[in-house]
């Protein structure tokens, strides 16, 4: 009989787990039966590279740097992002006008305008599928008892890095094997005196008690 | 149907069966992820057969304001079949772009989005475009969520926008809606949305009920009377 380590079954049930995410996602729902997603998966140094990206756009992007200092946190422990993602033209014919194109045909003859974060503009459709792909792989990592949450930040690195090629926008679903739940928890990255300043800045009136009165002189 | 008490009671469990299970898929969908979290996306069930009658009559008038939609005529006959529909709204995408310059829609900062004219609110269109597509999509994940779960329960389910975009043409979904979908569920032996026929929104179960078995029935009392 052989013995094998908790660790190691723990990552390969991870890396099983992801693949079946994979599934889901390719067979989730689709409007007009149009599959075109496409998949990958990252794990180790490429996630510390979307991580390293995310944290680098600094006071530019909050949000962003904030999710990368959490990426760089998530791959200390057994962890995979899925990228999911796909192009922008529309393959419906719909003509339903919330992307502001009357026809589908206006929209897919519209000069691409490319950015870091995606390619516009998209079909909205398109990205539909693409999302509910998304949250089939997330419901899938959800059943199967893995921590998730589904991150447009690392995405969007991942576009701007062109992890993925051929594709104009991507999602990615972070998964992680951790011991506790590491994401929605990021009070860690807070101390006080941060939590404190940045609170009286963005809710100057919380602790005033006569809103017309000016308190603090360089305010 | 039988006049079997039995049967009768079955009838009525299959639909409160559907009613719970619609209530159950709503729960499925708000608690689904969201980017942004708070007053994104609302759910609103339609379980009155004459509510879903009045869903599908808007659905089959739309059908000739646009050549693409010729298929909403087959989806309103499909939603006839429905014990009940959930419609998703996106309440943020028209109106309150999400500030990260996603650029999903194409005009690179969410302020020159805001300035972008709206397509008009008139026959042939069923939303008024530009949308925030970031905010617009959020609703994948409502919709996903109602099908994710409803796989699970085992509840027939099909996804349509013509009920979605005609919900909002009637008014009864919340003002600042930009975008719906609708999830129709059956709870019922054969789904009715899949697997269907060509031509189905001249035959189906109610139009061949109606023109045989309806025109049969009085001949053939009269005949054999």
């Amino acid at each position: 009989m052989a013995i094998r380590e908790m660790d190691d079954m723990v990552q390969s049930g991870l890396d099983r787990a992801v693949e079946m995410m994979t599934l889901a996602a390719k067979t989730s729902f689709k409007f007009g039966s149009r599959n075109t997603i496409k998949v990958i998966s990252i794990t180790g140094s490429e996630i510390e590279q979307l991580a390293e990206y995310c944290f680098s756009l600094g006071d530019m992007a909050p949000l962003a740097a904030r999710d990368g200092r959490f990426a760089a946190d998530l791959v200390k422990e057994p962890s995979a992002v899925l990228l999911i993602g796909d192009k922008r033209q529309s393959l419906f014919n719909y003509n339903c006008g919330a992307c502001g194109y009357r026809t589908c045909a206006e929209l897919n003859k519209a000069e691409m305008v490319e950015s870091l974060t995606s390619n516009g503009p998209s079909c909205v459709f398109r990205n539909i599928n693409l999302h509910m792909a998304a949250d089939a792989a997330a419901a899938m990592a959800w059943r199967l008892g893995l921590h998730c949450r589904v991150f447009s930040t690392l995405a969007f690195a991942a576009k701007a890095l062109e992890v993925m090629p051929g594709v104009d926008m991507i999602v990615s679903i972070a998964v992680s094997a951790a011991k506790t739940d590491p994401f929605f928890d990021r009070h860690k990255f807070w101390t006080q005196e941060v939590w404190d300043q940045t609170f009286k800045k963005e809710f100057p009136t919380f602790t005033r008690g006569f809103i017309g009165a000016v308190e603090d002189e360089d305010w | 149907m039988s006049v079997e008490r039995t049967l009768k009671e079955f009838e009525e469990d299959r639909k409160e069966a559907a009613r719970v299970a619609a209530r159950m898929l709503l729960a499925s969908a708000v608690t689904s992820p969201r980017v942004g979290g708070v007053g994104e996306c609302t759910v609103h069930i339609i379980d009155d057969e004459c509510d879903i009658e009045d869903l599908c009559q808007v659905v089959e008038e739309m059908s000739s304001e646009n050549k693409a939609w010729e298929f909403f005529l087959r989806d309103a006959a499909m939603l006839r079949d429905a014990d009940a529909v959930l419609v998703v709204t996106s309440l943020r995408s028209l109106t309150d772009p999400s500030d990260i310059n996603c650029n999903l829609c194409g005009k690179l900062t969410c302020e020159y989005l805001r300035k972008e004219e709206k397509l008009p609110m008139e026959p042939g269109i069923a939303y008024t475009g530009p949308l925030c597509t970031f905010r617009a999509m959020n609703i994948s994940y409502a919709v996903d969520g109602i099908v994710s779960l409803a796989r699970n329960l085992g509840i027939d389910y099909g996804v349509f926008w013509s009920a979605g975009a005609a919900a909002m043409r009637m008014g009864i979904l919340p003002r600042a809606t930009g975008f719906a979908l609708a999830v129709a569920i059956s709870v019922t032996e054969k789904s009715p949305f899949r697997d269907i026929p060509v031509k189905y929104s001249e035959i189906n179960e109610r139009t061949m009920n109606d023109r045989i078995i309806r025109r049969l029935w009085p001949q053939f009392r009269s005949i054999y009377s």
